[in-house]
């Protein structure tokens, strides 16, 4: 047994700086991905409660899509299917690809968040003279955000998992670095739990500033 | 201040409120009593337009209001109202939640937005907390609160539903004591509440609906004393 420990760590120590240069990329994937699903999400969520038929139809449309089809498949869609209109990088493709999908979930986060805010606040704040922009903006919505974070943060868990799946269009992710080395020096086994130990402990570092983050909000009310 | 002309509202199939005719005048304190489901509290909902009449005219302050065609905001802004369960923002503390809709809304500078809250927190004996969050105050301070926080947009009417009804025994005479200190000072007040007491001693004009109808509108002494309508009696049975 102390056998494999000594072959790990021998695989971590040769592989950590090209592992650390792929950590970035995957962060860099995950941080595009998270800021533009959630800037998506909140735009649909906005169409999906906006009571307007067509602005609903929308947002379903894309909801629909998106979840029903793998993320895997709108990757490679971005990146090889589309070249006749445009031509992405594969890291924006693979980036874009990740926001628009997160963005789906998000959006279902965002309006069961604000769906979830008692009716007397927005009656409260008409009641006061206030726009139903103004009421969204300043009184619904902060509320809204505040009980969305912990799905959230659960859907910034996936999405930095699920940036390994650009390893299709060859970005130099994590995931994409591991099955290089994994078939160049035939240890699979070392390489694959070194990969796995890279996303566990970003997992870990991200749970734990978001538990620091969640106390913080409530300290604060 | 407020006429109401042959008010209809109905929810679905449910006709709620079946031609309601009512005049409230300035300084006036009206109080709306009535079993559960009478329409009491749409009626008062109507007032402020977070319910919508299906049929009739509402004018407010000598100005008919056309639901599609005017800016309900607006209006809104004149009408104050304090709810069952005050609605209190909860991310904002007391000050916030009394100087959002002034500098929101009235676009009040907020230094001045500030004073007057501090004016209105200290009327309604609250001006120790202007910096807590709602969460850490009782049900009546809370309510308290509520009603600074809509006098602070100085409307020309205040429309109370159910004030004291979420609230524990001993915590309701608090509350009614700043409304009645309303009343005295002239603010024009329709009241929802089954506070007879209250009634009694601050409404000028007691109006029972029963199924979606007035069916008495009298001075609390005829009222209590010498009802017309049969229900009205029973009514009075029934909550004294």
């Amino acid at each position: 047994m102390p056998e494999i420990f000594g072959t790990l760590w021998e695989v971590f120590a040769r592989t950590w700086s090209g592992f650390l240069d792929a950590t970035v990329i995957t962060l860099q994937l995950t941080g595009v991905g998270v800021v533009l699903g959630c800037v998506l999400g909140l735009f649909f969520a906005l169409l999906k409660l906006s009571g307007s038929k067509p602005l609903q139809l929308i947002a379903n449309f894309y909801i629909t899509i998106i979840r029903g089809t793998p993320l895997i498949v709108q990757i490679v869609f971005l990146y090889f299917g589309i070249t006749e209109f445009i031509t992405l990088s594969n890291f924006w493709a693979g980036a874009i690809a990740l926001g628009v999908h997160n963005g789906a979930y998000i959006a279902e986060i965002f309006r069961g968040a604000i769906q979830g805010i008692d009716k007397g606040q927005s009656e409260a704040s008409s009641s006061l003279g206030m726009t139903k922009g103004q009421s969204m903006r300043r009184i619904i919505f902060p509320q809204a955000l505040k009980r969305s974070i912990p799905p959230l943060g659960n859907q910034f868990i996936i999405a930095l998992k699920d940036s390994s799946l650009v390893y299709v269009i060859g970005v130099a992710e994590l995931f994409s670095l591991a099955n290089r080395e994994a078939a160049q020096s035939f240890q699979p086994f070392e390489t694959y739990l070194v990969v796995g130990l890279y996303y566990l402990v970003l997992v870990m570092i991200f749970s734990y500033l978001l538990s620091l983050y969640e106390r913080k909000l409530d300290v604060d009310k | 201040m407020i006429i109401a002309k042959n008010i209809h509202k109905s929810f679905g199939d449910l006709e709620v409120l079946k031609g309601i005719d009512l005049h409230v005048k300035p300084q006036e304190v009206v109080v709306l009593v009535g079993v559960s489901g009478s329409g009491k509290s749409t009626l008062l909902r109507c007032f402020n337009f977070l319910e919508m009449i299906n049929h009739g005219e509402i004018i407010l302050d000598g100005k008919p209001v056309n639901i599609k065609k005017d800016n309900l905001n607006k209006i809104r802004a004149e009408v104050g109202m304090v709810f069952q369960h005050f609605n209190l923002f909860p991310h904002k503390t007391v000050l916030e939640n009394i100087i959002e809709a002034p500098m929101m809304v009235k676009k009040k500078e907020k230094g001045a937005a500030i004073k007057h809250a501090k004016q209105l927190l200290e009327k309604v004996g609250l001006a120790e907390k202007a910096d807590v969050y709602p969460s850490k105050l009782s049900g009546g301070q809370k309510q308290r609160v509520a009603i600074a926080r809509s006098l602070a947009m100085e409307p020309k009417v205040m429309l109370f539903d159910e004030p004291t009804s979420a609230l524990d025994p001993e915590l309701v005479s608090e509350v009614l004591a700043v409304m009645k200190q309303l009343a005295q000072e002239g603010m024009t007040m329709v009241v929802v509440t089954h506070e007879m007491r209250f009634a009694k001693e601050v409404a000028d004009r007691i109006i029972m609906l029963d199924q979606g109808r007035i069916i008495e509108s009298a001075d609390p002494k005829t009222f209590f004393e010498n009802p017309s309508h049969d229900r009205t009696r029973q009514f009075i049975q029934l909550v004294e």
